[in-house]
């Protein structure tokens, strides 16, 4: 008898459950949804109001004309949506977008002799403050396929004199994903730090950047900018992501010497081809695996006005950087073959660097090396290698500081040990 | 007589696994691929669709721009993308800002603060694409299909 009354009371609450769940009436559920888009519209219009608001003190503090004489409701609707340049980090000021990075360095540094001082760092000094680059980034659509880029940085010199530059300058041209054009002045795609990374330090983990990646007026040993033309896009190639990268274009690269001797080596570079491919697999995202081939011609001053040489610059990289976590190692090969002289130099060089972003801060290692031959024209380069390591703290999405110790084994010369702090700042 | 204690406790597990899978039913919510109604494409693989939202890949077939359209602030949306590319909100933001240091965006993606406006901003840009919770799909979105599945459709109920 109780057995029938439990079970009764079973289907009861089975049929109770069920009907809740399926026998609501029509007419209520069509009132919430209709309540619900209400309250969504009403939301909507106060949020484009907010907007349009805003927009009308912008225009009416910089002076603009009014808007155009689109009518009502469409030029409503449109400019309550955002345009393409709408961004979340940069300005937008009549059509450009804008950026800026900045930083503020004091280093120390145990030389005996004073080497080559870059951005401002007074060389042989114990310790000195420095402002580096302040970098300036300016985008454009110009139309839906074809876009203007633009870095202007300005650069801390000896005895705080300041130099603008024009990093880069670039018309760029998006025919579809197989086929992507830039013509101007790029920074090379002699290897993967030399795209990613450019004169901002912002982006950058570490405070300065590998010795085989640093700008010629910095004392880097590779022609790293130039003015030409440059394609890159996807090969079809399924999962494997392939994808390539060919410039030809013009560099005329004028080397600082690092040993501190104050020699300006000119290359007088003849026009450069370079070349490369990687692959982005679609099943690690994050991975970038690649090589490129770099050649040029460029004069040996010191042997002789008339004496030129091939220079041929292979690449090789295995790249990481994805949930939290920079993995970046690249291997060069720097091969100069003189004309009417038997003589070849090879050259190798690499760099290997581990982060991994834990919170707000990211520890970092780097090991770098270059085997420069001493009679090469990178005599003041020569051999140097060693590790740096130390910390990213981020304060917040515009904010970070970074503290780098760095050990340099150098031939016949001393060990040097420097102390870098970096504050780094987006705006 | 000790049976009953049994069913009693039964009764009580089913109406709570009941009850929590009605729950769930309510709090989950499907998110659609939505693209504007002139797009040719009809559907997307997930790894297409972190490469259009990271910018790897720019152009639909024909060579129209991607236009990305995201939601603003703390939407379930917005979450869904960023769990899409694995990044927490400041590594989004980061992300975005080297893209497009680097050149390999024209510019961030378009970020609105209501589904009004995403749907406003997908009918704008022939070559826009957002994600949208199913529940706000309306006239004048093209949904894709993701591997080969449609999200499970609320039939409009006016």
């Amino acid at each position: 008898m109780r057995s029938s009354l439990t079970l009764a009371t079973t289907l009861l609450l089975f049929s109770v459950v069920g009907n809740a769940q399926t026998k609501i009436p029509a007419s209520a559920a069509n009132d919430a949804e209709t309540i619900r888009e209400l309250k969504q519209e009403v939301e909507d219009l106060r949020q484009r109001m907010e907007i349009l608001e805003a927009r009308e003190k912008q225009s009416s503090n910089a002076n603009l004309p009014a808007a155009s004489a689109a009518s009502g409701q469409q030029a409503a609707e449109i400019s309550a949506v955002p345009s393409p340049e709408t961004a979340n980090n940069f300005h937008e000021v009549h059509g450009f977008q804008w950026q800026g990075f900045g930083e503020f360095d004091y280093k120390v540094l145990d030389q005996k002799t004073p080497e080559l001082g870059t951005e401002g760092f007074v060389p042989g000094s114990a310790g000195g403050f420095y402002t580096g680059d302040l970098d300036l980034l300016l985008t454009s659509r110009i139309s839906e396929k074809a876009n203007f880029l633009s870095e202007i940085v300005v650069n801390e010199g000896d005895a705080q004199s300041f130099n603008i530059g024009l990093d880069r300058i670039l018309f760029k041209y998006d025919y579809d994903d197989s086929l992507r054009t830039s013509f101007g002045r790029y920074h090379t795609a002699i290897g993967y730090y030399s795209q990613m990374f450019h004169s901002g330090k912002w982006l950058q983990t570490t405070a300065d950047r590998p010795l085989i990646m640093q700008f010629a007026d910095e004392g880097g040993i590779l022609p790293t900018q130039s003015v030409g033309i440059s394609f890159t896009g996807e090969i079809p190639s399924g999962k494997l992501g392939l994808n390539y990268i060919a410039e030809y274009g013009s560099s005329d690269t004028i080397r600082a010497a690092i040993d501190g001797s104050g020699r300006l080596i000119d290359e007088n570079n003849g026009n450069h081809i370079d070349g490369g491919l990687f692959l982005r697999p679609v099943t690690v995202p994050g991975l970038q695996i690649g090589s490129s081939f770099f050649h040029d011609n460029i004069s040996d001053l010191e042997r002789g006005p008339s004496v030129r040489l091939g220079q041929t610059i292979v690449n090789g990289h295995v790249i990481y950087v994805g949930r939290g976590w920079e993995l970046l190692n690249e291997g060069f090969l720097v091969r100069h073959a003189y004309e009417n002289i038997p003589l070849i130099y090879n050259m190798p060089a690499f760099y290997m660097q581990f982060s991994k972003k834990i919170g707000r801060t990211r520890p970092f290692f780097r090991y770098q090396y270059i085997n420069a031959n001493p009679h090469s024209i990178f005599s003041d380069v020569s051999l140097r290698k060693g590790p740096s390591f130390g910390a990213r703290y981020d304060f917040d999405d515009s904010i970070g500081f970074k503290v780098q110790l760095d050990h340099t084994l150098r031939t016949e010369k001393p060990d040097l040990n420097g102390i870098q702090t970096q504050l780094v700042f987006a705006f | 007589m000790r049976t009953l204690p049994k069913i009693a406790l039964l009764n009580c597990m089913l109406l709570c696994v009941l009850l929590h899978a009605s729950f769930l039913k309510a709090q989950s919510t499907d998110i659609a691929v939505a693209v504007n109604l002139k797009n040719p494409v009809n559907g997307l693989t997930m790894a297409e669709l972190r490469k259009i939202l990271s910018a790897e890949k720019r152009t639909w077939a024909g060579g129209v721009p991607v236009v990305i359209i995201v939601r603003s602030g703390t939407s379930h949306e917005r979450q869904t993308l960023l769990h899409l590319l694995h990044m927490s909100e400041s590594d989004y933001k980061e992300y975005w800002r080297a893209q497009v240091f680097r050149g390999e965006a024209s510019a961030e993606p378009i970020a609105v603060p209501s589904n009004g406006m995403q749907r406003e901003a997908l009918a704008i840009y022939s070559g826009g694409i957002a994600l949208v919770e199913v529940q706000d799909i309306k006239p004048g979105m093209k949904v894709l299909s993701l591997d080969g599945h449609l999200p499970e459709m609320i039939q409009p109920t006016r």
